[in-house]
């Protein structure tokens, strides 16, 4: 258990470090409060600011009051900026969502208005194209802010390789069939009831408390390599410490730091700024330990490839910053483009924010585990390509 | 059995071979000592005995263990005190052995004993509580020794642990070497200080430009460059017909033992004690008033100016 020792080690010199441990934990409760007070307005005007106006096809299969206040006054009047909205009946909506003429439509059920009226649930359907960007969650949103006990059942409209020429009038089917098992056309989600949306405070609490994390580890791999050009990292390998446990025992240290600080950002913005972090505690924690596992393994794979650690924090500085602003922690998600924020699942931060925003917006544990299980895997793979470089490079050094 | 056995070692930094066929070998309970300037390849060497990296050819066995391949294995048996300060500067003195001991893993009353006893003998047991940046480099030395032997290793390996230090702090290390090499204790101690090295080891190797060039006891090594002492005088530079004395002195001695550089008449013999009188006398006899007399006694100094041609310290 000698990597235990390293870890406490390791952790005993940062809690005495007084800059260190500062910077650790008060300036990032700092940075929230003072970005948070002033982007929170940039934050609540986002789609003047940048989203192109769209089509909303609807299907109102209602005919009620409540069904026509949600068309007419908030779609249609309040959005009117961002929206358009086009009336459809059922099967002419799913043949536009299908032929891709329209990206975004719903359909509201027959007993929309008495539901709500009665206090039960109504499942509004969200029809889109399988990628539909923000667009989608812009429909999603104004509808939970309309009512947040209605819970919308999203048909993402798979469209699916079709087998040969004449097979290509079954792509879309609206009832499953026999067909499908063999080859799946709808993917169903249900979006939990109680979604609400994430506000500018809460935004930015999540991504500033990645973008410390990310600062963290990035600290944390840059005092590694420092360690590695002095005596006492030579001097360790020298003791019973095999190469493998001082990695492990590094990554402890480091995975107990940054849950230290994700759980002082979380506590701190709870208390002093009501932060909302959504119920799930221990997905905010899993999600931390594989972000920051996540993080060291690219951190370890970059430092594989950069020799010195000046050369290192150089080039981390640069990297955290770009991978913040990239992930969303300077400017909004909302404001990229959808194929960004799908490939900024690949870093680490920008996956750690979706998570956590997921999670705020009361995502549970169990659908964030993909999440979880994807930091864990991209971790675990760049951390054996660093290892395999790290091996290489001392044996072909001392060779 | 030898505790170490190094064979045709090698160490090649690109173009520089750093390290060029050294062998050796070191007794159990032996102190030996490695000497050589700065350069010459001593912490290379101990590097690859210690398993801290592999020989680019060669062998190196502790007892029969191959370091090479069983470097773990064969690290348990040794303590390193590395040529640079190795300890947790913002830890205390205490802090940094119980860390290292734990390394080794020592633990519960075994490891508190064990630092309790290396504080003593490192003389640091007041300033225990004390950050190890707040000492000055000789306590720091010694906190980077202590750190080494909290184990008990069989064999320990100094790499240059007196390197800018205040000669009370170097005395007190040396002493503290000799104490634990009486104790049993296997030594081996790098140094360019030759003082040092002829203090503590009974048998040095020469280290130049990676090779080994001498290796034997003081005595050894002494007898290489005849174990003549060297006997300055200077004179008086109002007489001017010094170029006489030399020929006044041939009945005396060798021809080749005897040199004047100006108003220096260097003389080397066996027993400087035994013709000191005589040769003043002569001296005297021509006129020339001898103004003082310096004898130096062969050392390895001058053992490795009659090897390489230069000076240890350059
Ligand atoms: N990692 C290294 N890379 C390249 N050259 C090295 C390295 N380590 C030592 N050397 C070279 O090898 C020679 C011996 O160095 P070293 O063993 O440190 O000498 P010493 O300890 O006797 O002062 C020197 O010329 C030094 O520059
Ligand atoms: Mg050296």
């Amino acid at each position: 258990m000698t990597f235990w020792w390293l870890a406490i080690k390791d952790l005993q010199i940062v809690v005495r470090d007084k800059k260190a441990f500062l910077t650790l934990i008060m300036m990032p409760l700092l940075l929230i409060a003072i970005l948070g007070a002033a982007f929170g307005d940039v934050m609540k005007q986002d789609d003047d600011v940048t989203i192109e106006k769209f089509t909303l096809g609807i299907a109102n299969l209602d005919k009620g009051q409540l069904s026509t206040v949600l068309t007419d006054e908030v779609f249609t009047k309040a959005l009117s900026k961002q929206i358009k909205v086009k009336y459809y009946d059922e099967n002419g909506l799913r043949e536009k969502i299908k032929d891709h003429t329209l990206s975004v439509g719903i359909i509201i059920p027959a007993n929309f208005t008495a539901s709500m009226m009665s206090g039960s649930e109504s499942k509004v359907k969200l029809l889109t194209v399988p990628d539909p960007g923000i667009k989608a969650t812009i429909v999603q949103t104004v509808i939970e802010q309309f009512s947040n006990s209605i819970s919308i059942e999203v048909f993402a409209t798979q469209l699916a390789q079709p087998v040969n020429a004449g097979n290509q009038t079954s792509v879309f089917q609206p009832k499953p069939s026999s067909d499908e098992i063999t080859q799946p056309l709808i993917k169903e989600t249900t979006i939990n009831a109680k979604t609400k949306p994430v506000e500018s405070f809460q935004y930015y609490a999540a991504a500033m408390g990645v973008m410390f994390l990310l600062m963290t580890v990035v600290q944390g791999v840059t005092t590694m390599i420092l360690e590695k050009e002095q005596a006492v990292y030579n001097r360790l390998l020298l003791t019973k410490l095999t190469f493998t446990q001082y990695l492990t025992g590094k990554m402890i240290g480091l995975i107990i730091i940054s849950l230290a600080q994700a759980f002082l950002i979380i506590l701190g913005t709870k208390l002093l700024f009501g932060v909302d972090w959504g119920p799930s505690l221990s997905g905010i924690a899993l999600m931390t330990v594989g972000f920051v596992f996540n993080a060291c393994g690219l951190g370890i794979l970059a430092g594989s490839f950069i020799k010195t650690e000046k050369a290192f924090s150089v080039a981390g500085m640069f990297a955290t910053q770009i991978m913040a602003a990239v992930g969303g922690s300077m400017v909004p998600l909302y404001l990229f483009p959808d194929w960004v924020i799908s490939i900024t699942k690949f870093l680490p931060n920008g996956l750690a924010l979706q998570t956590y925003l997921d999670l705020m917006s009361g995502a549970t544990f169990s659908e964030i585990l993909p999440a979880i299980a994807g930091s864990v895997g991209l971790g675990l793979m760049f951390f054996a390509i660093g290892l395999i470089r790290l091996s290489l490079e001392r044996r072909g050094r001392y060779a | 059995m030898n505790m170490l056995t190094v064979g045709e070692l090698r160490k090649s930094f690109g173009v520089i071979a750093a390290v060029n066929g050294v062998s050796f070998a070191v007794e159990k309970g032996e102190s030996f000592g490695l000497l050589g300037p700065n350069g010459a390849g001593k912490s290379t060497i101990i590097n690859m005995i210690t398993g801290l990296f592999p020989p680019t050819s060669g062998a190196v066995h502790m007892k029969d263990i191959d370091v090479i391949k069983n470097t773990k294995q064969a690290q348990k048996l040794i303590g390193v005190v590395p040529q640079e300060i190795a300890l947790y500067q913002s830890m205390s003195a205490r802090e940094n052995l119980k860390f290292w001991g734990r390394m080794y893993d020592l633990s519960g009353s075994t490891l508190e004993k064990s630092v309790d006893e290396v504080l003593e003998i490192i003389g640091l047991t007041e300033r225990a509580k004390d950050k190890v940046e707040t000492f000055s480099g000789g306590m720091k030395r010694r906190v980077n020794i202590g750190a080494a032997i909290l184990h008990r290793p069989e064999l320990l390996i100094m790499d240059e642990p007196t390197v800018g230090i205040d000669p009370q702090s170097r005395n007190h290390i040396l002493e503290t070497v000799k104490r634990l090499n009486s104790e049993g204790m296997t030594i081996i101690y790098t140094s360019h200080y030759m003082e040092e090295v002829e203090y503590l080891c009974e048998r040095i190797g020469i280290i130049d430009h990676g090779e080994l060039i001498a290796l034997g006891t003081l005595h050894e090594l002494r007898e290489t460059i005849g174990d003549h002492s060297k006997i300055v005088l200077s004179l008086d530079n109002k007489t001017s017909n010094h170029e006489i004395i030399p020929q006044t002195l041939t009945g005396h001695f060798l021809e080749k033992d005897i040199q004047l550089n100006d108003n220096q008449l260097i003389i080397f013999h066996k027993d400087p004690q035994f013709i000191l009188s005589d040769l003043i006398q002569s001296v005297t006899s021509t006129g020339t008033k001898v103004t003082s007399v310096d004898i130096i006694e062969p050392n390895l100094e001058s053992v490795f100016l009659h090897l390489t041609g230069r000076s240890l310290r350059d």
